[in-house]
């Protein structure tokens, strides 16, 4: 009981000193949170500690502690132990290390082979993994573990070199915005020749102290800032491919090590995308490399066992489970999200979430989950805008109907469209989705239905060897000229209201049955808010006529959802 | 306390020994006609003579042209101190001619106790540069420049270049100007009336060889006997090194890794990965250390990325990869999913999902960048409806899906229909366009690349199929480029790979050649890998 309590001061005091998030920390702590899913937090070996004390920009003031603390580190200038993760006193054996990671046992042991001792030189070495694989918290929990200074930024939240240099520049020159700099910058730095001569200004200086700290060997210093090795560690560099300057920041990061030849720093790359795809064309000496690999089934049981409350339970959900949902992704940040409503289901029929389950109580359980399994695998990647809450409330509503689950998406676009732009939508569809030769014979209003017919048969002929060919080959909606949207508009908004008398409702006749001034700029606003919601796209315009051409990007059943939500008959609509 | 293990001790000295590149260098420095003496030679001539010179450094990246430079440098200031001044750009950082002369002027300015002023204008800087030369020619004192991936300083207008090669013409300066590059035709970037100026010498960087390479591996990892270890301990490393230096397997292991990687800095980074593996308990060296960096360092990202897909981002794959076979030059998400039902109508699998979710894995795909937009991401397309392309050749999708712990039947089963479709074809269509239609249907730089990823040398299918697409670049960048330069040099390629030894000896035109002739003899060819790889051997390895 008193080491729970223990673990739990010593969070308290990591919150507490959280102040703002000066690197991108939201990332790292959401593999954090996940990795210890929907759990009681009291166990001391969560690695939800993992904040780097002082050093920020305090940004974040939505606590009053946070204030607080802001107040008391300002008026500390920063050190040299601020580039140390952890607490002073606090110990992170390597055991802890080990038992935080599951599954990474071998990658952590290399990583601390290629570490080396203290004050051994290093070559640049380069950690890749697929997304959700806990790069970025081991690199910082083997710092953690190893108490030795680094220097932390993700190309993320960096996201142009300027700001990158800068913060890089900042930790090392231990400089912290505050109110009193007015949030600047320790050196304004946006070439990369700045950059380098400030980093080996503010090198030299900080190893200066490195130096001077291990020569003194107070006790007190002896737990802060191990050895005389700096290490500079940049996150997602994959983003920087994607920068306008990217093909001269990137050979400048990876032949830094080279440029400043000093041996006592240290460069670590983590990135998603492996390092054949960082293809340049000047070359590099490539770092090197560590890879870590998506989490197998099992290394995914132990997360997911991780921290919870009762394992038994939990293990019996997860043997029903585990095994279809790996078939679609790995990835334990998008299922842990889709287990935790699953979980609640499983314990529905138990009424006490301690009881310790066994043979019988399983089957029970697994009878009952059966049916939600299948249905499930299709929501897995399911964005809900509501608190979860919300959700099963509504999910209980509507028990028995299968339709529940997934068309929310579509349900909430019935209540919020108007329906001139269910109308607009639907034609955009039809513009997109025909070829514009069949207009004529597909909305002529004076031709009967038979007459329709024969006519687009003719047609058919000479159009299908042409637009078959480009069109089906892509499933591509075609583009139209925004006239052609409007021609439509006005065939199917008055084939609408001439067949759906019932349909007719005082407030969307009133946009569509008045006077053409009216609608036009009606429908025009609509069109640019469809366009904003990104529903039709505006394409490359046309060198000839000069209009920008739009194209519609919905899909074929949300179009049927619309139409059948105003009654409208599509399916006699669309060519085939 | 940890300070006394001398097990720690010598891995702390290996491991700063391998980062330090100088240290390698000396050893191999010394004989008369290294490119150490030439340069130290050149330079020393120049500046007790007085007079100006222009030299570049080529060759491959991590051959040590830096090093040896420095190396040089630094014997140089000891012997003549006062007589020179070191100025170092670098095109990474100082491409851009304001930039440099900036640098230039504050590189002088500290050298020479001034004040440097960063207000001032490119001008100002330029004229100041001008004058400085004047003096110090004056002074008898010679200024060394030393630019650091020259060709970047020939992309732009060349002013730098210019300026500082036409202050050399006149007799008052007295200064070096030593580019460095891995292009070997960098000279030939340079404008007329840059190039008018430029002395024309040129140092070549190789390789080392064969007993050069022993002599260094015993030069880094022997301990010193002197004092500063126990003798005892000493004594026993050096015996245990002796013992696997000698062994045939570790000479195995080296010429392996220096089949691909063979200039020094790619060995010393092997080396560093070894030694961090020694045992810290024994103290010693083991073969089994080199073995696991060797294994460690081949690595197939392509197929590693392969075996992290789940099951559902596999069949994407293998629908993609049908749809290629099916020669379909462009597809999308919608007709990947058609492809999907269709493998699904008629192979019933559990595993039919619906489609947000395949759109999810689709995505998962992108960013794994196993398959990749065949345009630029310009396009305000949404996923579904831009067209895509495979990023993996056949071969590693299938060798992955072997190597694919749980892999469902259908998946082999649709492979295989598929590359029985893929050698029909390639019996109809001539062999040429078979082996220039990989190039063609991806992006060629990246396909190139992963093809000379040297992980994938021991795999003999990529080997082959690595040997006929070089063979490609070779013939379509001779018809680029009219100029004939050495294959390792090519600017296009990533030339760290290109060190074999065959490519040295044999002309591009011979290649050419012999491509020509093979395929007017043996049309098919080309499509039997085995073939390639036995017929080109002598050529390629």
């Amino acid at each position: 009981m008193e080491e729970k309590d223990e673990g739990a001061k010593i969070k308290d005091q990591g919150r507490d000193q959280q102040r703002g998030n000066h690197q991108e920390k939201t990332k790292h702590e959401l593999v954090h949170i996940i990795a210890s899913t929907n759990s009681d937090m009291g166990k001391e070996e969560s690695p939800k500690t993992t904040r780097r004390t002082t050093r920020s920009s305090a940004a974040a003031t939505s606590s009053k502690n946070v204030v607080e603390e802001t107040y008391v580190s300002s008026s500390q200038p920063p050190t040299l132990s601020d580039l140390v993760l952890g607490e002073e006193r606090e110990s992170f054996s390597l055991d802890d290390l080990l038992s935080s990671f599951p599954g990474r046992r071998n990658q952590i042991q290399e990583l601390l082979q290629l570490l080396g001792p203290r004050n051994s030189p290093m070559l640049p070495i380069f950690v890749y993994g697929g997304i959700s694989t806990g790069k970025t918290s081991m690199v910082l929990e083997t710092f953690r573990h190893l108490k030795r200074p680094f220097v932390y930024s993700s190309c993320l939240s960096c996201y142009n070199p300027r700001i990158l240099f800068e913060s890089v520049l900042n930790q090392l020159f231990l400089h912290r915005k505050n109110a009193v700099n007015g949030y600047s910058s320790a050196k304004r730095c946006e070439s990369p020749s700045d950059f380098v001569n400030f980093l080996r200004e503010a090198l030299v200086s900080i190893l200066g102290n490195l130096e001077g700290n291990s020569g003194k060997l107070s006790s007190k210093r002896s737990g802060k800032a191990n050895g005389n090795m700096i290490y500079l560690i940049f996150d997602n560099l994959e983003r920087v491919r994607g920068w306008e300057k990217g093909s001269t920041i990137l050979p400048l990061l990876f032949n830094l090590y080279d440029i400043l030849k000093m041996p006592e720093v240290t460069l670590i790359f983590i990135s998603n995308a492996s390092p054949d795809t960082y293809y340049s064309s000047m070359g590099y000496v490539e770092p090197i490399s560590i890879y870590l690999p998506d989490y197998t089934q099992d290394d995914l049981q132990q997360i997911f066992l991780r921290n919870q409350a009762n394992k038994k339970l939990y293990a019996s959900f997860l043997s029903v489970v585990l095994r279809p949902f790996c078939r679609i992704t790995r990835r334990v940040d998008e299922l842990s999200p889709a287990f935790s409503l699953l979980f609640t289901k499983y314990c529905e029929p138990v009424t006490n979430l301690g009881v310790v389950p066994n043979k019988e109580l399983n089957q029970r359980l697994f009878h009952y989950f059966r049916p939600h399994v299948a249905p499930s695998l299709n929501e897995i990647f399911k964005v809900s805008s509501h608190p979860s809450t919300e959700v099963e409330v509504r999910e209980t509503k509507g028990k028995g109907s299968t339709r529940k689950f997934g068309d929310c998406e579509v349900d909430q676009l019935d209540f919020h469209m108007p329906t001139s732009a269910k109308y607009l939508l639907i034609s955009a569809f039809l513009a997109s989705r025909n070829p514009a030769t069949l207009d004529a014979s597909l909305f002529d209003s004076t031709g009967g239905s038979n007459s329709r017919k024969r006519r687009r048969k003719a047609s058919e002929k000479s159009v299908e060897q042409k637009e078959t060919a480009e069109q089906e080959l892509l499933l591509n909606p075609g583009t139209f000229p925004m006239e052609r949207l409007l021609a439509i508009f006005q065939c199917i908004t008055s084939i609408g209201e001439g067949s759906l008398d019932e349909e007719e409702e005082g407030y969307d006749g009133l946009g569509i049955r008045n006077g053409n001034g009216g609608l036009m700029s009606d429908v025009l606003l609509q069109l640019s808010s469809l366009c904003s919601a990104n529903f039709i796209v505006t394409g490359g315009s046309c060198p000839l006529e000069g209009s920008t051409r739009y194209r519609s990007t919905v899909s074929e059943d949300m179009v049927l959802k619309v139409a059948r939500s105003i009654k409208f008959p599509l399916s006699k609509y669309i060519y085939r | 306390m940890a300070r006394e293990n001398p097990a720690e001790k010598a891995l702390g000295l290996l491991r700063s020994r391998l980062c330090d590149p100088n240290f390698a260098f000396k050893a191999l420095s010394h004989s008369d006609d290294s490119n150490y003496s030439k340069l130290k030679f050149l330079v020393s001539s120049s500046i007790t003579e007085a007079c100006n010179n222009s030299i570049l450094l080529l060759g491959p990246r991590g051959s040590g042209k830096i090093a040896v430079l420095e190396l040089v440098l630094s014997d140089l200031l000891q012997e003549y101190p006062d007589m020179i001044s070191v100025i170092r750009l670098s095109g990474l950082l100082h491409s851009s001619d304001n930039c440099a002369f900036k640098e230039i002027a504050r590189q002088l300015c500290m050298e020479h106790q001034l004040v440097f002023s960063r207000m001032a204008s490119f001008d100002d800087n330029s004229q100041f540069m001008i004058a400085m030369l004047r003096e110090c020619g004056l002074a008898h004192k010679t200024i060394i420049f030393v630019l650091d991936e020259f060709d970047l300083f020939a992309l732009g207008k060349q002013k730098l270049l210019y300026s500082l090669l036409d202050a050399m013409q006149s007799v008052t300066s007295q200064a070096v100007v030593i580019g460095v590059s891995c292009r070997l035709d960098a000279d030939m970037l340079l404008d007329k009336r840059v190039r008018s100026r430029f002395s024309h010498r040129k140092l070549l960087f190789l390789p080392p060889a064969n007993d050069d390479i022993q002599r260094l591996l015993e030069h880094i990892l022997s301990l010193p006997t002197d004092s500063s270890f126990p003798p005892d301990y000493a004594v026993a490393f050096n015996a245990k090194l002796q013992n696997i230096l000698a062994d045939d397997r570790f000479k195995e292991i080296i010429s392996t890794y220096l089949n691909f990687d063979s200039t020094v800095k790619h060995l010393l980074r092997y080396l560093f990965r070894a030694v961090s593996y020694m045992d810290l308990e024994s103290g010693m060296l083991s073969l089994e250390n080199f073995k696991a960096a060797l294994s460690n360092i081949q690595r197939h990202p392509k197929l590693e990325c392969i075996k992290d897909c789940s099951i559902l981002e596999l069949y994407i794959l293998v629908c993609m990869k049908r749809l290629e076979v099916k020669e379909q030059n462009s597809y999308n998400f919608n007709s990947v999913m058609k492809e999907y039902k269709s493998i699904h109508d008629s192979v019933k699998t559990s595993d039919y999902f619906a489609r947000n979710v395949c759109l999810r894995a689709f995505e998962h795909l992108l960013q794994r960048e196993l398959i990749g937009y065949t345009d630029n991401r310009g396009q305000n397309h949404s996923v579904e409806f831009s067209p895509v392309k495979l990023l993996v050749s056949f071969h590693e999708l299938h060798q992955g899906l072997k190597s694919y712990g749980s892999c469902p039947k259908s998946n082999v089963l649709g492979l295989s229909l598929g590359s029985g479709l893929e050698y029909r074809e390639a019996t109809a269509t001539s062999a040429s366009t078979l082996c220039l239609s990989k190039p063609k249907t991806q992006n060629p730089s990246l396909s190139f690349h992963y093809l000379l990823n040297p992980s994938s040398l021991n795999d003999p299918l990529r080997q082959s199929f690595k040997s006929f697409t070089c063979l490609c670049l070779t013939l379509s960048c001779s018809q680029s480029t009219p100029s004939l330069s050495p294959l390792w040099f090519l600017p296009q390629l990533p030339f760290n790979y290109f060190t074999s030894q065959a490519t040295k000896t044999l002309s591009e035109i011979h290649f050419r050649y012999l491509i020509f002739d093979t395929i007017e003899e043996k049309p098919l060819a080309f499509c039997n890998t085995e073939w390639v790889s036995d017929h080109f051997q002598a050529v390629i390895y």
